[in-house]
């Protein structure tokens, strides 16, 4: 999406030189080792094994399969989406933890590819989440998906992948997207207003009609908080 | 007549028993006893230099039947025993006091018969303790058997038939002992312990193997050691919650206490050594050795199959036994030191365990392992004391059962033998799964819905239960002041005593120094703590905001994994539960059944002509004979 947000403004803040030095640690750590969750939704998984294996072999760049969301950095879409799959995409998303990445490989995840006509499948991706990276191809070979990782580390090294705030700031417009798709009744576990709020990361676009819709059904799940209960009352029966 | 304090405790321990006997029916009976406890402990600490040396303290009372004199006294050896057998008693009765005791009520159980049952059981393991020679360590032996059926039994049901089980098993046992001393009494002249130490060096090979045969036979029963320890994990699991916490300690402990007085102090290791099985290259002192690690590795891998989490503990206390035994029988300083340390080890965390579990039963009505999960939320400090306990239990660092395992390992290598080491490891890697599946199943994974409101255990149980643990800590870092009393029972008993600091063992094949361990070990944590905490917020998710491959989960459904745990691996050795000690038994109780049915057949002919021509023939026999 474009918003006067992402417009690029060169702040000349002068700020602690050692913390500079550190931050560029950071983020040249975090670019040099990336877990993937590759949610093989299409065609485009099959091109996955060559490069993850000995012939391409991604490891070497830093990069790794991983099986959960929690320790995911990488959400790889690897072909046309469904609406049925979309939501279990949305679903994962919203469970990796920040800072987190969405790479959209093949066409379909671009414009809907060969399935622009079907009536089940979404065409544009970045309607639903930000993406931060496009591998257009149908498929595109492993060379192509491993040349694209590497232009995301170094989007990621140099500061520029932060697509994934974006989801925060403008939850609205994504929540407008997905309630368009699924119906108003359309929830997900993980509460994205709350978690705004925790990061601090709460922009103009984070509440609007859409999440106030959302708030009229929604049920949040606390999580269970650990207790001695010997304060706790009894529950009546 | 002045009373010695051995006099005292024997008092203050009868006095508890007749207290639980008569006012066992009346209010606060449970804290009324626990103080008492209390009391012995305090008459045990004012003993406690036997502990650190080799002076015994004798009682008052003896007597003199048909020339052979009874006597009771103390030594290192009774005092360490006695001190961990008073002490689980009274934090198993501090725990049973308020709560659980009004839903033991509540469920029928008998209070009185409880209270007065597990004070029975402190009294006469204290007279079994204290015994002077053999006529007296017999007596206390048997007394201590029926104490423990009266215990076991009072549950009812299947708690009843296992504890006939395990009085036929004791009664046989009981025997065994019982033809050991009229041996040692024919060989020795004497019942006394001074006279048989001497007689020991006259006897022929082949008494000493009976000897060895009949005792270790007779006490093995009671620790449960192969193939006679079918009797125990139903029998303890099924004793009402505290009293399986108190059993669990050290009721079993009682076999290796007389195994170390008679087979180790009397018969002496080095006698033991001398015996060889012919045509093998094997002696009898390996034979134990055997014998003991076979008993850590069938009951371990028991344990791991039980889906009762009571079952599951209670098998392990027969498998943590053969560390006891298998450390004894090496016999050098470091593997002595290290059967003897987990005896007491292996109390403090037993005895936590089983408290743990008797909580979550209290909480939750089940130790089904399959119908628990989760509860780490509602139950945190159950959970704290169970990870303590079952971190001492699968013997790892920073607890105190690292500590005499460590020992043992170290005594196995330095003595040569890695067969014995391979397969003691073999049964410690069985308790790290099992414990792994005993706190899983439990307390960690899904909570499930009936269990939201279920609150922690109640401070009259949870207070026991966490001093259980500091003990298990504080012995774990250290290990200094247990093994203080573990060398002066190592003097007693004729083994070579260990040398011992605070923090471990000095040796020159490598020494211990848990202060060393846990400090590394807790800087490691503090490293770990200081990345968790500097790297930013952190948010805590409910269960069902999980990931199950993108499916939206519900809380109708369990996405715990609790039964056939271990699956992959019973792929692989499943084949070897054959339960032929099952089979071993049910062959010998049909034997007997035969064998009874033979004779009732006899009996019940009434023929008169056929018992006078029989006894007639048996007098002409005799008679030319």
């Amino acid at each position: 999406m474009s918003s006067i947000n992402q417009i690029p403004v060169i702040n000349a803040k002068r700020g602690n030189p050692l913390s500079k030095v550190f931050d560029e640690l950071v983020r040249f750590c975090r670019s040099r080792s990336l877990f993937i969750l590759h949610y093989c939704t299409g065609c485009g998984a099959i091109e996955l094994p060559p490069a993850m294996t000995s012939r391409f072999d991604m490891e070497r760049l830093g990069i790794q399969p991983m099986v959960s969301p929690r320790q995911a950095d990488i959400l790889l879409i690897t072909g046309y989406v469904s609406i049925k799959t979309l939501k279990r995409v949305i679903l994962t998303y919203e469970q990796m933890g920040s800072p987190k990445y969405v790479i959209g490989i093949c066409s379909c995840t671009v414009n809907g590819g060969m399935y622009w006509q079907s009536y089940a499948t979404a065409k544009k991706l970045d309607e639903y989440m930000p993406v931060d990276l496009y591998i257009a191809g149908c498929m595109p070979r492993p060379e192509a998906v491993i040349a694209g990782l590497q232009q995301l580390m170094d989007r990621i090294h140099s500061g520029e992948a932060n697509s994934w705030e974006d989801y925060f700031r403008n939850y609205d417009y994504y929540l407008g997207n997905q309630q368009k798709l699924f119906g108003d009744h359309w929830q997900t576990p993980t509460d994205i207003i709350t978690e705004a709020k925790h990061y601090n990361l709460m922009g103009e676009g984070t509440l609007g009609e859409h999440t106030r819709l959302l708030e009229q059904h929604q049920k949040p799940l606390e999580a269970l908080d650990m207790r001695l209960g010997h304060n706790l009352k009894e529950p009546t029966k | 007549m002045i009373l010695t304090s051995l006099d005292e405790l024997l008092l203050f321990s009868g006095a508890t028993l007749l207290v639980a006997l008569i006012l066992g029916r009346g209010l606060a009976v449970g804290w009324m006893v626990t103080i008492l406890y209390g009391g012995q402990l305090l008459v045990l600490i004012k003993m406690a230099a036997l502990g650190y040396s080799d002076a015994t303290i004798h009682a008052s009372i003896s007597f003199e039947i048909m020339g052979q004199s009874l006597s009771w006294r103390f030594d290192a050896l009774s005092w360490f025993f006695a001190l961990i057998t008073v002490a689980s008693a009274l934090l198993s009765s501090w725990f049973s006091c308020g709560e659980w005791e009004r839903s033991f009520k509540q469920q029928g159980g008998n209070v009185w018969l409880y209270h007065s049952a597990m004070a029975l059981n402190v009294f006469t393991m204290l007279i079994l303790l204290a015994s002077g020679d053999l006529l007296s360590l017999f007596i206390g032996w048997e007394l201590v058997s029926w104490a423990g059926f009266l215990l076991m039994a009072m549950a009812g049901g299947v708690a009843t038939r296992a504890a006939m089980r395990y009085i036929t098993y004791a009664m046989a046992g009981g025997m065994a002992v019982f033809g050991g001393i009229a041996l040692v009494y024919v060989a020795a002249g004497s019942l006394q312990y001074e006279a048989i130490l001497t007689a020991v060096d006259q006897m022929s090979t082949t008494q000493l193997w009976m000897l060895v045969v009949m005792f270790g036979g007779g006490f093995g029963v009671k620790m449960g050691l192969l193939p006679f320890h079918l009797w125990q994990a139903p029998a303890y699991a099924e004793t009402p919650g505290p009293g399986s916490a108190f059993l669990g300690a050290i009721s079993s402990r009682m076999g290796l206490f007389a195994i170390l007085l008679v087979l180790v102090k009397l018969f002496g290791i080095v006698n033991i050594d001398s015996l060889k099985i012919p045509f093998t290259l094997i002696d009898a002192r390996d034979l134990l050795a055997w014998i003991a690690v076979f008993t850590i590795i069938l009951p371990t891998f028991t344990a791991m199959n039980q889906n009762d989490a009571r079952h599951l503990l209670a098998w392990h206390g027969i498998g943590q036994g053969g560390y006891m035994l298998l450390g004894v029988v090496v016999a050098d300083a470091m593997g002595g030191a290290g059967g003897l340390l987990h005896i007491f080890n292996h109390a403090t965390y037993q005895a936590a365990l089983f408290m743990a579990v008797t909580a979550v039963i209290h909480r939750t009505g089940t130790s089904d392992l399959n119908k628990l999960g989760g509860l780490v939320v509602r139950m945190p400090l159950s959970f704290m004391v169970l990870l303590v306990g079952i971190i001492g239990l699968a013997g790892l660092p920073p607890m105190n059962g690292f500590v005499s395992k460590w020992l043992v390992y170290r005594s196995l290598l330095n003595e040569g033998m890695p067969l014995l080491f391979l397969a003691a490891v073999i049964g410690t890697l069985g308790t790290i799964l099992s414990v792994y599946k005993l706190i899983h199943n439990i307390f960690l994974g899904q909570l499930r819905i009936e269990h939201e409101q279920v609150k922690e255990a109640p401070w009259s149980m949870m207070v026991p239960m966490l001093i259980l643990a500091a003990i298990i800590f504080i012995t774990g870092m250290f290990p200094g002041i247990p093994l203080a009393w573990v060398a002066s029972v190592q003097e007693v008993v004729g083994l070579p005593a260990t040398d011992y600091t605070l923090g471990g063992v000095e040796s020159v094949s490598g020494s211990l120094d848990m202060i060393w361990v846990i400090g590394v070990l807790f800087a490691g944590f503090g490293i770990g703590a200081v990345i968790f905490y500097s790297a930013g917020r952190s948010k805590r998710v409910h269960q069902l905001d999980n990931y199950a491959g993108g499916h939206f989960l519900s809380a109708d459904v369990r996405y715990q994994y609790s039964d056939n745990f271990y699956a992959g691996l019973m792929h692989l050795i499943g084949g070897w539960y054959r339960s032929s000690f099952l089979w071993l038994e049910k062959s010998v109780t049909s034997l007997v059944d035969f064998l009874s049915l033979v004779m009732q057949g006899l009996y019940r002919r009434a023929n008169a002509e056929f018992y006078l021509l029989s006894t007639a023939l048996f007098v002409i026999a005799w008679v030319v004979i």
